[in-house]
């Protein structure tokens, strides 16, 4: 445990009213959104409006049925009677309906009260097709909204469709998996219903080295869903027993199948503590942080992603990540051409910056002061609040040396350039950065070089504006630092003062003795 | 209450009362009022009577004592009781809205207000129909009403602007725009159809145009915490309508008026407001029509004219290109030459032009213009925002701006040349190009101390700014002067020496000019020089270079005090201080005329003090004159109390609460300057000092503890012998100090000064109270300053008085009292004693309890002595324990020494840092090496014996290094 050796040591002299765990940020639950839903996201749920599937059709006569497209009570006749030929046809009208691209008639189809039908033909194991055509149907139900998805479920769905996923015809076993995904995705009740009716076994037991790789995106995809959502997280067993196959389909070479993965990875980190603590165990941390440097977007968002939430969990947990490497990769997503890249891995520094400081000094070790410097100077707008936070973590626990280290890379500038952000918390925390600033400073004795930089740096007239601003805490902090350290008289003009170089020129010996 | 119109007629007569000029019949009027308001029915009669009343002057009283019952009473406060009964509140929230939209302009505002108050507290949870209400309103077609629910909704929703993010914030806004966006951008599209409907109609614009300045600020709130789903997906409708409005202009629009904005302007204002928060915080989704708006915005900064009602629109607009042009994926947008060169051209140069009003300025309101000009407070001027844009484009253009700009001084120049009296102004706007051009960073301190290298700012000085200072009229072409100062102030550090020094007749010639901006700079600017630094940290400028001048600048200094408008000026004053502390003993031969003058203007003053920076500079000089001369002569204190105390006589008399303070301190130094016996003069006034009523004011406190400190340091003897009666009363003062958390430190002082000062036998009898009062603070309130002067006190007054008095006195109070504060005071709060002198008290008193006190050795206190010398090394060796607990956190802050609101220190009124044991101990590692040796001699064999099985071996190892430097063993 290198990381909290000097525990004692450093609460007496260092982290004074410092706490590692108020610091990290989980990721923000934001329960309300006013932004589009984000495009990064991985879908919830999907429809099956692909053509390929057809080929596989057994019937291979789809397009006849274009031309006599029956009514709506003509299928609910069809489907409710007797004569097979009709089921089927019936059905797969349905099943045409419900891809069409645009406005699939979920709503008409759910009332016409087929469902249970719909579900009875999946057991129907001496009709290939009309199971796989019933299933088709039932998928594109799910996909729709919860309400949609409940129409399903209430329909019996669950229990059919989990032992389709042994039936011997792929086609049927791969619409099954689908079919799962949707009702998986919907929340964590449908999910964990699903795992208790024992999806896992049957759904694992489809994972092997001979399955084709289309089969293996929607199992994988589905899985993902199995792993996501929280309150409550999924059962810790279920976890356990998806965690070994999700990292034997971490190594596939398709691209999808590692996204999904990914994103399966991140959704099981994106919680407390000890589950991330069972992620860690399983050593995927390397691929993963190999798989954030990934050319691929598609792979890098959820990579990130998942190794961005192993590092909101203890110190033991980040300091892995960092032996990972994180660190090393890191510097390329500051720089990434995507704002959202940037600013998830601004993101995920601010909460190593929020260690201890042995794990500060690797941030500075593997080079991420100039990028973050980069970053806060002209990224977006998203991940320059975020490299907001590094910066105020890493004054909160960086020991003074480290203070300096990042002054002299260049931070002032772009940090008290963002007090002119319109956002009243970015304002407030680059605030109470410098009222840290200071203290470190008061402790160099460099208080007065610090207040000249600051004015240097047009610093000064930007905290004297803000003590207009309409927020009552940005308004207080800036008064607080002015009244501290501007507003004093130049008395000391004749004590000795500082250089014309303008360059910050700390140094102070660190004593380090414990008895 | 009951609604009845006997009831209104009453409230009708009591509000025509309030509005009566006779207190004696407008305060019963509002004291009924008040004593009525808690009754039912109350708000809802106010209500009947704004929309009813016959007479307009009473609907209006009704309404502004509505909107103040509403904001006294609506909020309901956790444990208070409901101010406004339930049916009440109902019955306003269900008739505000439709009342506000009938009733005529003056009413409205009242209402509309009202209702952004109510609407803070219950919306949207408390009153859900308001949106629904409001928006139904936008189909009514009548602008009035439009107008009327445009205002509430931007008084509503302005705080979006400023609040931190929550979900109970999102919640809101995300329920607004689903109900208000899409109308919100229905109504926009209308509004802009019916502007050119009604192209011909000035009425109907201006109704029209209010609307849109309203719509455009609802768009900025609605759009400032995130970029909505709505508003991403209706991008085009709104900022290609935006963009139209920018380039719009109408004849009927445009107004008279030359100060006031006009509609179109306020309009283009909040559209480029719009604009710089897309740019800054949605920056990935605007991208496709910034370029559009970098255009507009420059072709409206082209077209608009010089008047100040534009001055907000201009300043806007540029701060938007300036803060475009910064960033790395818009360069191209400027980086074509002819771009480039119009930018300055049409915009830069035009906007750094000296205009009438700033002409006025600087004759009339020269006060405001140095602030302005000097002091950095020209945010939202057009100079400022000119100079922004250069600074902006200076980062990727430097060079082609400059080469740009190069043109244009020239020319600027030779028009200057051609026909000065007239084109002055051509020169102005020259330097201020050059000066924009060339600073790349500045300080007050220090001036420019980053410049642009492709300026050659010494040839332009030369060429360009010392002839037009040699000139021999000083009042003429006064803007030129103050230009040319500034660029010698601002530039100080890039200038060489012998430009400076050539500079400095110029300057001190220039403190006579008549014009206020003038003189006020030249003083300004020779305090700037005076505090530059050479090399060897001494001043750039020596006493002797300035020898030639002295008599000539302190005539000139305090001359400018006598010019009009400068009988109080801050800059002139300074300028005093700081030359007296620059010419040292140079200025001895004029201290006489000085100090009359110094005098003279101090009494003035006192009459009224009105300008604290000027007072401050004033009595640091005056601390300066004495300094100095009684450096040279100590005789002369004598003709320094002479000259002042009668004015400082007067200054107590009169209770100058400002002056007070200052007082003290110039006293305290004229006390200090006397190497005898304290004169009888002082000693008279001595019982005053101890009045309580003084020491009831904070600002007070610092400096009298600083006088009597300096009373005991001189004259402890004749205290204890001729006012031997007063030591109650002094003790007295130290008691109240120390009941204090914000002042105990102050009392430490006195106490300290007292027990290192008073003859012991003065103050034997009074000993053990002190420490009782003290072990009560202890027990009741302790914080860590506390403790901190505590520990130096107690080692203070061990070394005074020996280590055995101490634990006799403590032992003498309660048994077992020494063991106790060891171990649960001294030993494990020394670390947290700060400062050199503080320390080494600390560390000499404390091996005096380990070497000089028997019962250490000898009793159950033996057990504490490995601790105390473990806490000693300690003290030594360990970085200081800063740690303070959170809920001290804010006294500390209070009690930093320095400034403080009615309390400013006087930097040459400074006292020694006094070190009192520093006769006795120069190191104290080797004192307490030499002192263990001396204790092992006396007993051999125990002090080793311990150390060896019990002290830590670091600790060990360090004590083994004393005793080598030492050169001392123990046996």
């Amino acid at each position: 445990m290198p990381v909290r050796k000097h525990g004692q040591h450093m609460k007496l002299f260092k982290n004074k009213g410092k706490d590692e765990t108020t610091l990290r940020r989980q990721r923000v639950e934001v329960s309300i959104e006013l932004r589009k839903a984000k495009k990064d996201e991985q879908i919830l749920k999907r429809r099956n409006i692909s053509i390929h599937v057809k080929e596989e059709n057994p019937l291979g006569q789809d397009g006849a049925y274009e031309i006599i497209q029956p009514s709506l009570e003509e299928i609910v006749e069809a489907v409710n009677g007797d004569n097979t030929e009709l089921q089927l046809l019936a059905t797969q009208a349905t099943r045409k309906l419900l891809s069409r691209h645009k406005d699939p008639p979920i709503n008409q189809i759910i009332e016409l009260g087929i469902i249970p039908r719909m579900v009875e033909f999946l057991g129907r194991a001496d009709n290939a097709a009309l199971q796989f055509e019933a299933a088709w149907a039932l998928t594109n139900i799910a996909s729709g909204t919860s309400e949609h998805t409940r129409a399903v479920v209430e329909g019996g769905a669950i229990p059919a469709f989990i032992s389709l996923l042994s039936s011997p015809h792929m086609h049927i076993s791969e619409q099954s998996v689908w079919a799962l995904g949707n009702i998986a995705g919907d929340g964590p009740i449908y999910r964990d219903a699903l795992i208790a009716r024992g999806v896992i076994p049957p759904l694992l037991a489809l994972v092997s080295p001979a399955t084709p790789v289309g089969f293996l995106r929607n199992i994988t995809w589905t899985l993902s869903n199995l792993c996501r959502n929280k309150n409550p997280c999924p059962p810790l067993d279920a976890v356990k027993k998806i965690l070994p196959v999700l990292i034997f389909l971490l190594q596939h070479e398709d691209k999808e199948v590692i996204s999904d993965c990914c994103w399966a990875v991140s959704y099981l980190t994106d919680s407390c503590n000890d589950r991330i603590q069972v992620v860690v165990d399983t050593g995927i941390l390397p691929r993963l942080v190999e798989l954030m440097d990934n050319p691929d977007v598609n792979v890098v968002t959820p990579a990130l992603r998942a190794v961005g939430n192993v590092v909101t969990g203890t110190d033991q947990q980040t300091q892995e990540a960092i032996d990972a490497g994180v660190l090393t990769v890191l510097p390329r997503l500051l720089r990434h051409t995507k704002p959202v890249i940037q600013k998830e891995a601004a993101w995920t520094l601010s909460n190593i910056a929020a260690g201890p400081c042995q794990q500060i000094q690797q941030i500075i070790t593997c080079g991420l002061l100039p990028p973050l410097v980069e970053l806060l100077n002209k990224g977006d707008f998203k991940a320059q609040k975020e490299a907001v936070w590094v910066v105020a973590n890493f004054m909160t626990g960086g020991t003074v040396d480290q203070v300096v280290e990042l002054v002299r890379s260049g931070v002032l500038k772009p940090l008290l350039n963002l007090l002119l952000a319109k956002d009243s918390k970015t304002i407030l925390t680059i605030l109470e950065t410098i009222s840290k600033l200071f203290l470190a400073a008061e402790k160099l004795g460099e208080t007065e070089k610090l207040c000249l930089l600051i004015e240097e740096l047009d610093g000064l007239e930007k905290i004297e504006d803000l003590q207009n601003h309409e927020n009552d805490m940005v308004y207080r902090a800036a008064l607080e630092i002015i009244e501290k350290y501007f507003s004093g008289e130049e008395n000391t003009d004749l004590e000795p003062q500082t250089g014309q170089d303008g360059l910050y020129d700390f140094s102070v010996e660190k004593q380090d003795f414990n008895f | 209450m009951e609604l009845s119109d006997a009831n209104l007629q009453t409230l009708t007569e009591y509000l025509k009362k309030t509005l009566d000029p006779d207190p004696a019949i407008r305060r019963p009027a509002e004291k009924f009022l008040e004593s009525v308001e808690g009754s039912q029915n109350y708000p809802l009669l106010l209500l009947t009577l704004l929309e009813k009343s016959q007479e307009n002057v009473i609907k209006v009283c009704a309404s502004v004592t509505f909107k103040n019952y509403i904001k006294r009473n609506w909020r309901i406060v956790e444990d208070e009781p409901n101010k406004i009964c339930e049916s009440d509140r109902i019955a306003i929230k269900a008739n505000i809205v439709p009342l506000m939209l009938s009733s005529p302009e003056q009413i409205q505002k009242q209402l509309s207000d009202a209702i952004s108050i109510i609407g803070r507290e219950d919306f949207p949870q408390k009153w859900p129909d308001l949106l629904t209400e409001m928006v139904n309103r936008f189909q009514s077609g009548d602008f009035h009403v439009i107008n009327g629910v445009l205002r509430t909704a931007h008084s509503l929703f302005k705080r979006y602007r400023h609040e931190f993010k929550s979900n109970e914030l999102w919640t809101e806004i995300k329920l607004v725009l689903d109900a208000f966006a899409l109308p919100l951008t229905n109504l926009f599209k209308a509004t802009i159809e019916l502007c050119s409907t009604h192209a011909n109609d000035a009425s109907a614009l201006k109704v029209l145009f209010s609307s849109l300045i309203l719509i455009a600020k609802l768009f900025y709130s609605l759009n400032f915490q995130d970029l909505p789903e709505f508003f991403e997906d209706n991008m085009e409708t709104w900022m290609t309508n935006f963009h139209s409005l920018l380039t719009l202009d109408n004849k009927l629009l445009q107004t008279d008026d030359e100060e006031e904005a006009g509609l179109l302007e306020l309009l283009k204002s909040q559209i480029c407001d719009n604009a710089a928060l897309y740019a800054q915080k949605y920056d990935e989704e605007f991208q496709p029509y910034l370029p559009r708006f970098v255009t507009a915005i420059w072709n409206l900064l082209v077209t608009t004219g010089q008047e100040v009602k534009y001055d907000l629109l201009v300043s806007n607009a540029i701060q938007f290109l300036a803060s475009v042009c910064e960033r790395p994926h818009y360069k191209h947008l400027f980086e074509d030459q002819n771009t480039l060169t119009s930018i300055c051209e049409k915009v830069i140069v035009p906007n750094m032009e000296f205009r009438a009003a700033d002409e006025e300025a600087f004759e009339d309101n020269s006060e405001e213009y140095i602030r302005r000009d000097l002091e950095g407070s020209d945010i939202d001027t057009r100079r400022r925002a000119a100079c922004d844009l250069v600074r902006g484009l200076c980062k990727f253009f430097e060079g082609p701006v400059t080469g740009i700009f190069s043109g244009y001084v020239n020319s600027m120049l030779q028009e200057y040349a051609k026909n000065p009296s007239v084109n002055w102004k051509h020169k102005d706007a020259a330097i201020y190009l050059v000066t924009s051009l060339a600073s790349k960073a500045q300080t007050q301190k220090h001036g420019i101390t980053q410049a642009n290298e492709l300026v050659n700012l010494t040839e332009f000085f030369v060429n360009h700014i010392q002839p037009d200072l040699k000139s021999a009229t000083v009042n003429e072409f006064p803007v030129l002067k103050a230009d040319g100062i500034k660029y010698i102030m601002i530039f100080r550090n890039q200038v060489p020496k012998e430009q400076l020094l050539v500079s400095i007749p110029l300057l001190i010639n220039h403190l006579q000019a008549e014009s206020v901006v003038v003189h006020t700079y030249a003083a300004h600017a020779l305090e700037r020089l005076f505090t530059m630094r050479g090399t060897n940290n001494a001043t750039l400028i020596t006493a002797a270079e300035m020898a030639p001048f002295v008599e000539v600048l302190l005539t000139n200094l305090f001359k400018a005090l006598t010019l009009p408008g400068s009988s109080e000026n801050e800059y002139i004053m300074k300028a005093i201080m700081r030359s007296f502390s620059l010419l040292q003993e140079s200025i001895i031969p004029y201290i006489p005329s000085v100090i009359t003058q110094l005098t003279q203007k101090l009494l003035a003053v006192s009459k009224n003090p009105s300008k604290p920076h000027f007072n401050h500079y004033m009595f640091e000089s005056i601390c300066l004159s004495i300094r100095i001369t009684c450096k040279a002569n100590p005789e002369a204190v004598g003709s320094f109390e002479e000259a002042l105390f009668l004015v400082f006589t007067e200054i107590l008399q009169n209770d100058v609460q400002e002056f007070i303070p200052y007082v003290f301190q110039v006293m305290s130094l004229l006390l200090e300057m006397h190497k005898n016996e304290i004169p009888s003069s002082y000693m008279a006034l001595f019982p005053h000092l101890l009045q309580p009523v003084l020491w009831e004011r904070t600002g007070n406190i610092p400096p009298l503890v600083r006088l009597l400190q300096a009373y005991l340091e001189r004259g402890a003897s004749t205290i204890a012998s001729a006012a031997a009666d007063k030591i109650p009363g002094l003790l007295g003062v130290f008691q109240k100090l120390i009941a204090s958390k914000a002042n105990d430190h102050q009392g430490f002082y006195l106490l300290n000064s007292i027990i290192e000062h008073m003859p012991p036998e003065s103050v034997d009898q009074y000993r053990k109270q002190i420490f009782i009062l003290l072990f009560q603070r202890l027990q009741n309130s302790k914080t860590t300053k506390f403790i901190k002067s505590f520990l130096v006190f107690i080692n203070l007054y061990c070394v005074r008085y020996g280590a055995l008095a101490l634990q006799e006195i403590f032992d003498g109070i309660q048994p077992k009292m020494f063991g106790m504060v060891l171990e649960k005071i001294i030993i494990p709060e020394i670390q947290k004693v700060s400062g050199q002198v503080e320390k080494k008290i600390c560390a000499v008193g404390i091996t005096k309890i380990l070497t000089e006190c028997p019962p250490m050795m000898d009793t159950e206190y033996t057990k504490l002595w490995i601790p105390l010398l473990q806490a000693l090394i300690g003290l030594f060796e360990l970085p200081e324990d800063d740690t303070i607990p959170d809920e001290e956190h804010f006294i500390d802050i209070e009690d930093t020494p320095g400034y403080q609101t009615a309390f400013s220190q006087l930097a040459f009124a400074g006292k020694k840092e006094h070190d009192p044991v520093g006769q006795m101990v120069n190191n104290p590692r080797i004192h307490l090496a030499q002192s263990l040796h001396k204790l092992s001699t006396a007993c051999p064999g125990r002090v080793l014996s311990m150390l060896s099985t019990s002290l830590n071996a670091e600790a060990l190892q360090y004590l083994q290094g004393y005793l080598q430097a030492a050169s001392v063993s123990l046996l």
